[in-house]
Order: structure tokens, then C-alpha cells, then sequence
């Protein structure tokens, strides 16, 4: 069976399990509060440009808004979900439970 | 190309993976229980232990240490103490931004206005009272202000670990103050000293 069949209307801008964990992770924090760029890359063990890449797409999906600031002269990046990307990910989990339900209830 | 590639997980996966990245996210913002609690166990332990020896439950000293030698051990370790949970907390405060950290900060401020404040009356006040209830004076106010710290950080941060913890030191403090000076020592010196050591083990091990 492919994707498609088996999972149909999920975001497809969080269905990929890399872009799933960033928002996975930026949820926990609640609303007005950011992740420093290398916390992140650190928590989900990705490499800098692994994360970058994930990143670029979740902002294109308006999901996580990123501020580029500096401490002292370093320049220090952080990373935020937006409440269109809190929203987004509320909706895939239900829809990843309704799927659940709707499988038999294995669980 | 990235996972996007990678075929489609199950449902039950997909849970899985956001439940065991939820979890490891919180463990990471409440820090290694190990660096924020055993090293003011070890403190207390050998600090308490020190003094309980100086003053002894009936009033003799069980061992020949001098009150500064007992003093200099309890404030060495807790100097120590306090280097090692400040290196953590610097580490996860450090890669968090905004409201979370704005609650980090107000309550850092109140534990050192709690401790400033004890150390004011503290020696204001130990001048004028025998030694023994001096040593009361510092031990019940300084645990006073731990217990009511940890009970609001658990409130803060809806942590009811912490919560306990702090009831847990009330407690101690409160059964020891009223016994006196000699076993105010010795239970803080087993229940909280040994007590924070089991705890930040524990809480480590079951992460």
C-alpha cells in the first residue's frame, strides 16, 4: 500500500517523520516562547543543515516563525511555532487518531 | 533526498514518535535531576553531619571540630553545590527564550531576595541568641526559604515532584527546629542531605 492510500488528508508539510519531531518539540513549549537553534539541533539530533532544510519548508508552510537575533556579537537563531503550525499539528494528530479508530482500534 | 522519501509509517509509529519526542523534549527543559539535587544532598549530608558532630544531641560533641571547621565544610559544599545545579540550569535556560525563561529568571530573583533576606535577619538576630538556637536560627530559616521555593516551583511549573520535595523539607524542618538543636541537625544532615542524594538518583533512573 502506498501513502497516499493509507493516509489520506494529512499535512503533508508535517507528515515527513524529521519535520513531525521539530513540531513535536516546539509544542511542548507553550505560546510566546522559542528554541535556540542549537537546542533544537541538539533535543532532535539532527545535523545543522538537516534541520535548516526541515526548517525552510516549515516556515514556507507559515508553521514556525524564526528570528535571527544576536547575544553579545554572536548571532544566535531561534526557532518558534506559530499558531497556524500549533494548529496544524493539533489537526494531524487527531486525524493520525482518527485513523487509529477507524483501524480497528489496535490500541 | 531527506525522510520525506522514507515509506509511510503506521499510525501506532507516528504516535509513538511524537510521545517519545514530547518526552524527551520536557526531560530536557527540567534538566539532569542528578546535577540539580544530589549535589545539595552531598552538601547537606557532610555539612549537617559536621555541625551535628560539633553540637552533639545532648549537648557534647561527639567529635573534636571546631564550629568554623563545621561551618566551612557546610558552606564549601554548598558553594559546590551551587556551582553544579547554576552550570545546569545556565545549560537549559540557555536554549530557551520568552515567557519560560522570563519564569526562570523571577524565580531565580526570589530565591536570592529568600536568601539574602534569611542572611539579614540571621545575623541580626544570631548575635543576641545562645549558640544553639543561633544555629536554629540559621538552619530552620535557610530551609524555610528552600521548602517554600520548591512548593512554588512546582506551582510555576506544574511539576509536582518538586511540589513534594518542598513539603517533604517543611516537614523536616519543622519536626527538627521543635526537637532542638542536636536533632535538627542530624535529620537534616539523613533525611534531607541523604534524602536529596536518593532522590536525584531516582528521578534519574526512572527518565
Amino acid at each position: 500500500m502506498t501513502a497516499d492510500k493509507a493516509l489520506p488528508e494529512l499535512d503533508p508539510v508535517i507528515h515527513a517523520q524529521a519535520r513531525l519531531r521539530v513540531v513535536a518539540a516546539l509544542n511542548v513549549l507553550g505560546d510566546g516562547n522559542e528554541m535556540a537553534f542549537p537546542t533544537l539541533k541538539d533535543l532532535l539530533d539532527m545535523t545543522a543543515g538537516n534541520l535548516s532544510v526541515h526548517l525552510t519548508k516549515l516556515e514556507d508552510a507559515g508553521y514556525v516563525r524564526i528570528t535571527k537575533t544576536h547575544k553579545g556579537r554572536t548571532p544566535v537563531t531561534y526557532v518558534a511555532l506559530t499558531k497556524r503550525g500549533r494548529a496544524a499539528f493539533e489537526d494531524y494528530t487527531k486525524a493520525i487518531r482518527a485513523l487509529l479508530d477507524n483501524a480497528g482500534g489496535t490500541s | 533526498m531527506t525522510s520525506d522519501e522514507e515509506d509511510a509509517p503506521s499510525p501506532e509509529e507516528i504516535l509513538r514518535v511524537i510521545q517519545e519526542q514530547r518526552v524527551a523534549t520536557v526531560r530536557w527543559l527540567r534538566g539532569d535531576p542528578l546535577l540539580l539535587y544530589a549535589p545539595w544532598g552531598v552538601a547537606w549530608l557532610l555539612g549537617y553531619t559536621a555541625l551535628f558532630l560539633h553540637y552533639g544531641l545532648d549537648g557534647h560533641p561527639y567529635a573534636p571540630i571546631s564550629l568554623s571547621q563545621a561551618l566551612g565544610v557546610l558552606m564549601g559544599a554548598q558553594i559546590v553545590a551551587g556551582a553544579v545545579s547554576a552550570f545546569e540550569i545556565a545549560r537549559m535556560s540557555g536554549g530557551v527564550r520568552g515567557h519560560q525563561s522570563a519564569r526562570g529568571t523571577m524565580y531565580g530573583y526570589g530565591w536570592l531576595a529568600g536568601m539574602l533576606l534569611m542572611i539579614i535577619i540571621g545575623v541580626r538576630l544570631s548575635m543576641i541568641l545562645p549558640p544553639g538556637e543561633a544555629a536554629l536560627l540559621w538552619g530552620g530559616g535557610t530551609l524555610m526559604v528552600v521548602a517554600v521555593m520548591y512548593m512554588a516551583g512546582g506551582a510555576i511549573w506544574l511539576n509536582w515532584e518538586m511540589f513534594f520535595i518542598g513539603a517533604w523539607v517543611a516537614a523536616v524542618d519543622a519536626v527538627g527546629v521543635l526537637m532542638g538543636v542536636g536533632w535538627f541537625l542530624l535529620l537534616t544532615a539523613v533525611l534531607l542531605g541523604g534524602g536529596f542524594i536518593a532522590i536525584g538518583l531516582w528521578l534519574r533512573r526512572r527518565r
